[in-house]
């Protein structure tokens, strides 16, 4: 009974932790969708990451300049520093921490479209590269 | 007198192959000393005049070395046997110029060590030699912040005094051709290799040489006075060259200010820029080098307000001296000024571009200390331009 029991609490234990680790990201995602009004379309945050685009800055047409455009590898700064890759199945924290997340959205968004992104399209970007 | 007419009957003799009767002249701490110091001289010139600055290190290294040996040497000059000691050489301007007339007339004898104008000689060489011992510890704490004097030596100083030692280093070359130029000609004149003699330490025995006065050496006496004296010079400068140095940074890098320039790229030491740089970057980060960069007002008035505390103006480093003028054009690019381009010129352009440094801006990968807002010579290490990023 007390190994039952004991099983039961570690299942428990186990169900929560994952819980807690797949949180954040997925109230990110949540909150994102739910500004947009529409579901995320993972298609769409891909076209969107490697499109070029024009409005921003010069140098930086495009997320690709800087991620690549392969979310599972490294990207590098233009100053030469590299950058985790942002495919969440090799870099697991990745969108787990919301200010950092917004943080960034907001500077690259500026850099690449001259302008901040909309809910709809961080939410499609981060459906993709939670699913990369 | 011996004449040098004499010497042309005797010379021949010797080239024979007849046993020539030669008597010791140079003992052999004045032979290894001179070709000691030959080395040394060598090392630090090439060093000091040929070689890119990564070289400091040995250059210091060869100055000390020299430095030493100048200083056994005067310890040798009072305690050393005849031809070694100074008062067994050295004249007084009228003997001087008495062997310049017998040289001009033809008469001059042949001194079995050093003739007077030789024993000018020496003391010229052994002062250019502590001459430039003496700027080079003075310009080595002040310009680069390091050795015995760099807790207490301005910039302005060391470099003033770099600029002397310059001039020392070219006058010593100068006695130095002057030096074998003289021994050519003497060696001509007297018949004899007195290159060989210092090599051999002997000269072949004439009558009538000048003789230098027999003294007894004092070996003993001289080693333990040269020891003492270089042990305590070496325990004084060590104690000395282990003083923080002035004016440079000693603090890490605020870790905010670390965490968030480091993310795109090196975390420049504040200490690179002048203040009214930094408060224009700070003004501009929303368009920093073609991207946004801004952060919230709280984290920026944090960083603004350590950069400034801790900028060009507020440390006495090379980099902070020859950096604390605003660029007009350019006000916080450091790789668009003046110095960066004048002290980065001979790196070429594989090298930035390959993956090791991949960008100019890219410090770290050559200077190991950039972070620290040092950027001292000898921690310079240059990448391969194929190597791959660590």
């Amino acid at each position: 009974m007390t190994r039952i029991l004991a099983a039961l609490a570690v299942a428990a234990a186990l169900a929560a932790g994952t819980a807690l680790a797949a949180g954040p990201r997925d109230t990110l995602l949540a909150g994102y969708v739910a500004e947009a009004g529409a579901p995320a379309s993972a298609a769409r945050g891909e076209a969107f990451f490697k499109a070029t685009h024009s409005g921003g800055k010069p140098d930086t047409a495009s997320c690709t300049a800087c991620h690549t455009a392969d979310p599972r590898s490294a990207g590098r700064t233009r100053a030469g520093k590299p950058i985790e890759p942002m495919a969440v199945s090799v870099s697991p924290d990745r969108f787990t921490d919301p200010a950092k997340v917004e943080k960034w959205f907001r500077r690259n968004c500026n850099s690449v479209l001259g302008r901040e992104c909309t809910a709809a399209e961080k939410a499609d970007v981060v459906a993709w590269l939670t699913g990369q | 007198m011996y004449r040098a007419t004499a010497d042309q009957h005797e010379e021949p003799r010797s080239r024979t192959g007849g046993p020539v009767r030669t008597v010791r002249v140079w003992d052999p701490f004045v032979r290894i000393f001179h070709w000691t110091l030959v080395a040394a001289v060598a090392v630090a010139a090439a060093t000091g005049l040929l070689a890119d600055a990564p070289w400091i290190d040995v250059h210091v290294w060869a100055g000390t070395v020299m430095a030493g040996l100048v200083a056994a040497r005067v310890v040798w000059g009072f305690l050393g046997p005849g031809s070694a000691r100074f008062a067994g050489f050295v004249v007084g301007p009228r003997a001087v110029l008495a062997h310049l007339r017998e040289l001009r007339t033809g008469t001059a004898g042949r001194h079995l060590g050093h003739n007077p104008l030789g024993a000018l000689m020496v003391l010229a060489l052994l002062a250019a030699a502590a001459g430039l011992a003496l700027t080079g510890v003075v310009a080595y704490g002040g310009v680069l912040k390091a050795g015995p004097l760099a807790f207490t030596t301005g910039y302005t100083d060391g470099r003033a005094v770099l600029e002397v030692h310059e001039l020392l280093a070219y006058f010593l070359l100068a006695l130095i051709a002057l030096h074998v130029a003289g021994v050519v000609f003497e060696s001509r004149r007297s018949h004899e290799n007195l290159a060989r003699a210092m090599v051999t330490g002997r000269k072949p025995a004439r009558p009538d040489d000048h003789l230098p006065a027999a003294r007894p050496a004092r070996p003993v006496a001289a080693a333990a006075l040269a020891l003492a004296t270089l042990g305590i010079a070496a325990a004084g400068l060590g104690t000395l060259a282990a003083r923080p140095p002035l004016g440079v940074p000693t603090a890490a890098l605020d870790p905010a200010y670390a965490a968030e320039c480091a993310a795109c790229h090196v975390a420049y030491h504040p200490s690179l820029l002048p203040r009214a740089s930094w408060t224009a970057l700070f003004d501009g980060l929303d368009d920093h080098f073609g991207e946004d960069a801004s952060l919230d007002p709280a984290t920026t008035g944090r960083l603004r307000a350590w950069a400034l505390a801790n900028a060009a103006e507020a440390y006495d480093t090379k980099a902070a001296n020859r950096l604390r003028a605003v660029e007009p054009a350019a006000p916080f690019t450091i790789t668009g000024t003046r110095f960066w381009q004048r002290t980065h010129a001979d790196i070429p352009d594989s090298v930035f571009a390959g993956s090791a440094v991949v960008s100019k801006g890219n410090c770290e990968a050559c200077h190991a200390d950039a972070r620290a807002g040092r950027f001292y010579p000898g921690n310079i290490r240059i990448p391969a331009p194929t190597e791959s990023h660590p």
